[in-house]
């Protein structure tokens, strides 16, 4: 009668596991836990890091003022009431284009055409937001910017683009959709492989018509990918400063002070770190408020 | 009155400082700098410079110093807009920073916190200080305004700026006008209708208002003073709503179609350009864009450039003062200190001030600009030297409050030369934001001075 042999492995032990998971935990910690720890103290408290009294003071725990501040203060409701219009007005415009280009990169046939074209939706992905920024000024540059020659070739007449409270938002959507409908549509690419050949040739077979096709084979499969979208844009707008800060600085006057730009603002030119704590952990609140009500409107498992 | 007998006392406190502070040149022992240094040799010192022609023309010169004493000179170019941040974030977290390159508003921010040394703690010790160091050498109006706070000497003038005139002379030729406008009020009234052409897409002046510094600072503020306003009354009040200050408001606004239609979106480099191609005849700008509307390369006026003190308001010629100062960082070790103190003398010395307006900067020291061929060879000089014969210092308030007060100003100020407010609802609005932050930094409750 023969036992199953257990052959002992010297390097392996008990907490083996945890020494391959300590790497990640410990960059989690040191980089994401830790600051957002201490925002949240630093929240607060009176932590302005060039009033002396506060220094002196020790940076004095101040309760919920610092909240309360960030909430009955018009400016920051005006910023994230305009961070909102921008979203609303940035989403849609991603998703139509980015769904659109997923199509038509979906379709059969140019192979070589399509390889080429996926690989030219990742340069804005990967392009800097300071150098979309600095993009941004040139197009709408009044004097020689490519988008007055455009409206020329119509004759319409030159644009203050940037000088313009309405024209600098344009701008600033403008920059904000070109950065990241690759992105969104690369996400719906990855969704339309995903649905099965015969499924899709056999709905092919029943309808000659588009619709239906997209509506009941194609979307299912794009659901978890456009949660995924509306999730990471969330975040991402809330946090959207540089290729703002580059472009107008949040004006002309408060035409395009989005939340972000608002917030770095509070703390990094006035210093006031404790407010501009509170006001970056109610957008934390914000973003997974936001993550929790998408995936239950619009997260679906394909059955 | 409060305010003026602080400054009175002020101005007597600092010349008293300067005065036993500074051996004058005629008790001068000779000085010997590598002696001096010889302690220090292989120091180093951290510094932020900005990408502007006084630091350029320092860099050149560097090499010099460096062979002379052996102390090494780090420098990290930073934009302008992140240079404060990166220095309060050094100061605060005790970084590498040795000396501190302090704007004319953060001077009072930088001292009341204890970030930089006063010069006193130096020119104490013979044995570092240039016997020919002469603070009186410095335009009064910049030692007190860059480098000075609460009657204590902090910093040298080191990058120094004036608001002047440029202007396109061949323009303004061709339009009947052999001289530059004496007054704003001149400007608008007589010059500006004559050399506006909207159809040609030409305009008679230009104001850089770009949301920032550049419209708390350049726009808004330049039009306070002259026509006799100004952003705080003596109690630290808001003293927008008074009628100097709504005149100058008012006046930006009427001056607006006289301008670019995007000007509120101009920052310098767009302004400067505007003039530098032709499509603007005058602009206010800095003494320091001298250079860049001097160089083929980047203008085209060669000799219809033209220099002159910016107009005159009702209250007079006041225009705007601009620079930075050089001074030693608190968190540096002793002898980065003292070699610090010695790198700064050097910097601002008459010895070198020839060389560096040369290579390109403009130097605070007076007697520079009584050499006959360097007034020959610069145009801005004389209108510079004029505007700094008489000015505010506290043309922006230099308290630690200036930054978040700033950010007010430019937002509100923005809206208003955007007509999306009037002077009236933008002064109300700044004045209750500024008030807000005044009381927390404890102004009205008698705990700190108001000093600006």
């Amino acid at each position: 009668m023969s036992h199953p042999v257990t052959r002992h492995n010297p390097g392996y032990g008990r907490f083996t596991p945890l020494w391959f998971l300590a790497p990640a935990v410990v960059a989690l910690l040191a980089i994401g836990i830790y600051p957002t720890i201490f925002a949240v103290v630093t929240s607060f408290r009176s932590y302005n890091i060039t009033r002396r009294q506060d220094m002196l003071g020790g940076f004095p725990f101040v309760g919920f003022d610092n909240y309360v501040n960030a909430l009955t203060d018009d400016t920051f409701w005006q910023s994230l009431l305009l961070t909102l219009k921008f979203y609303l007005t940035v989403m849609p415009l991603q998703i139509v284009l980015g769904l659109a280009i997923a199509l038509m990169l979906h379709r059969p046939g140019l192979a070589f055409m399509r390889a080429l074209a996926r690989v030219a939706l990742v340069v804005p992905l990967a392009t800097t937001y300071a150098v979309v920024g600095l993009i941004g000024r040139l197009i709408f540059n009044r004097e020689f910017g490519v988008a007055n020659q455009f409206l020329g070739w119509f004759g319409i007449d030159a644009w203050d683009w940037l000088g313009s409270p309405s024209g600098a938002f344009i701008a600033i959507v403008t920059m904000d959709v070109w950065q990241w409908t690759p992105f969104v549509s690369l996400i719906f690419l990855a969704g339309l492989s995903m649905v099965p050949v015969e499924v899709e040739e056999a709905a092919r077979l029943e309808t000659k018509r588009h619709w239906p096709l997209l509506r009941y084979i194609q979307l299912p499969y794009m659901l978890p990918g456009l949660t995924a979208v509306l999730i990471l844009r969330s975040a991402d707008v809330l946090k959207l400063f540089d290729t703002v800060f580059v472009m107008t600085r949040g004006g002309p006057g408060s035409a395009t002070d989005l939340v972000s730009v608002y917030v770095q603002r509070v703390g990094f030119k006035v210093f006031d770190l404790g407010l501009g704590s509170a006001q970056a952990i109610l957008m934390l609140i914000l973003t997974v408020a936001l993550s929790r009500l998408y995936i239950r409107l619009f997260y679906r498992e394909v059955q | 009155m409060r305010r003026l007998l602080y400054a009175t006392a002020c101005a007597f406190a600092l010349a008293g400082a300067a005065a036993t502070l500074a051996p004058t040149p005629a008790n001068a022992a000779p000085w010997n700098i590598e002696q001096a240094a010889a302690p220090f040799k292989g120091t180093e010192l951290n510094v932020i410079f900005l990408d502007r022609p006084g630091y350029r023309a320092i860099i050149k010169l560097l090499p010099e110093f460096e062979k002379k004493t052996g102390i090494k000179v780090n420098y990290e170019i930073v934009p302008y807009e992140n240079t404060r941040e990166k220095e309060v974030l050094s100061f605060n977290s005790h970084g590498d920073l040795t000396l501190a390159l302090v704007d004319l508003v953060w001077i009072g921010e930088f001292a009341e916190n204890g970030w930089i040394v006063p010069v006193e703690k130096f020119t104490s010790d013979p044995a570092i200080t240039d016997p020919n160091l002469n603070l009186k050498g410095f335009f009064p109006l910049l030692l007190d305004a860059f480098g000075s706070w609460g009657g204590k000497v902090y910093g040298l003038p080191f990058d120094n700026y004036s608001g002047l005139l440029f202007y396109n002379q061949c323009q303004l030729k061709a339009a009947g006008f052999d001289k530059p406008p004496a007054t704003w009020e001149e400007l608008y009234t007589t010059y500006a209708p004559k050399l506006t052409d909207p159809a040609k897409k030409h305009y008679a002046y230009a104001l850089q208002s770009l949301r920032g510094e550049t419209q708390s600072a350049d726009s808004f503020m330049r039009v306070l003073w002259p026509f006799g306003g100004s952003l705080l009354d003596k109690n630290f009040k808001s003293n927008l709503e008074s009628k100097g200050s709504q005149d100058g408001l008012k006046f930006r606004q009427s001056l607006l179609k006289y301008m670019p239609p995007g000007v509120v979106s101009y920052d310098h480099s767009e302004a400067v350009n505007a003039l530098a191609q032709g499509e603007v005849s005058m602009i206010t700008e800095w003494s320091a864009f001298y250079g860049t509307l001097t160089d083929p390369k980047t203008s085209k006026l060669g000799d219809c450039l033209a220099v002159a003190p910016e107009p005159a308001g009702p209250a007079g010629r006041l225009p705007a003062l601009g620079g930075f100062s050089l001074a030693v960082a608190a968190q540096a070790t002793e002898a980065q200190q003292k070699a610090g103190w010695i790198f700064i003398q050097w910097a601002t010395s008459e010895d070198i001030a020839r060389a560096y307006v040369e290579a390109g900067g403009v130097s605070g020291r007076s007697s520079i600009y009584e050499q006959p061929d360097i007034k020959a060879k610069y145009k801005f000089v004389d209108p510079m030297v004029a505007s700094w014969q008489k000015g505010v210092p506290e043309f922006r308030p230099r308290f630690p409050a200036w930054p978040a007060i700033s950010e007010v100003v430019a937002e509100f100020g923005s809206k208003i030369e955007l007509g999306q407010i009037s002077t009236e609802e933008g002064a109300k609005e700044i004045g209750t934001r500024m008030e807000s932050i005044l009381a927390k930094e404890g102004y009205y409750d008698g705990k700190k001075a108001l000093l600006e």
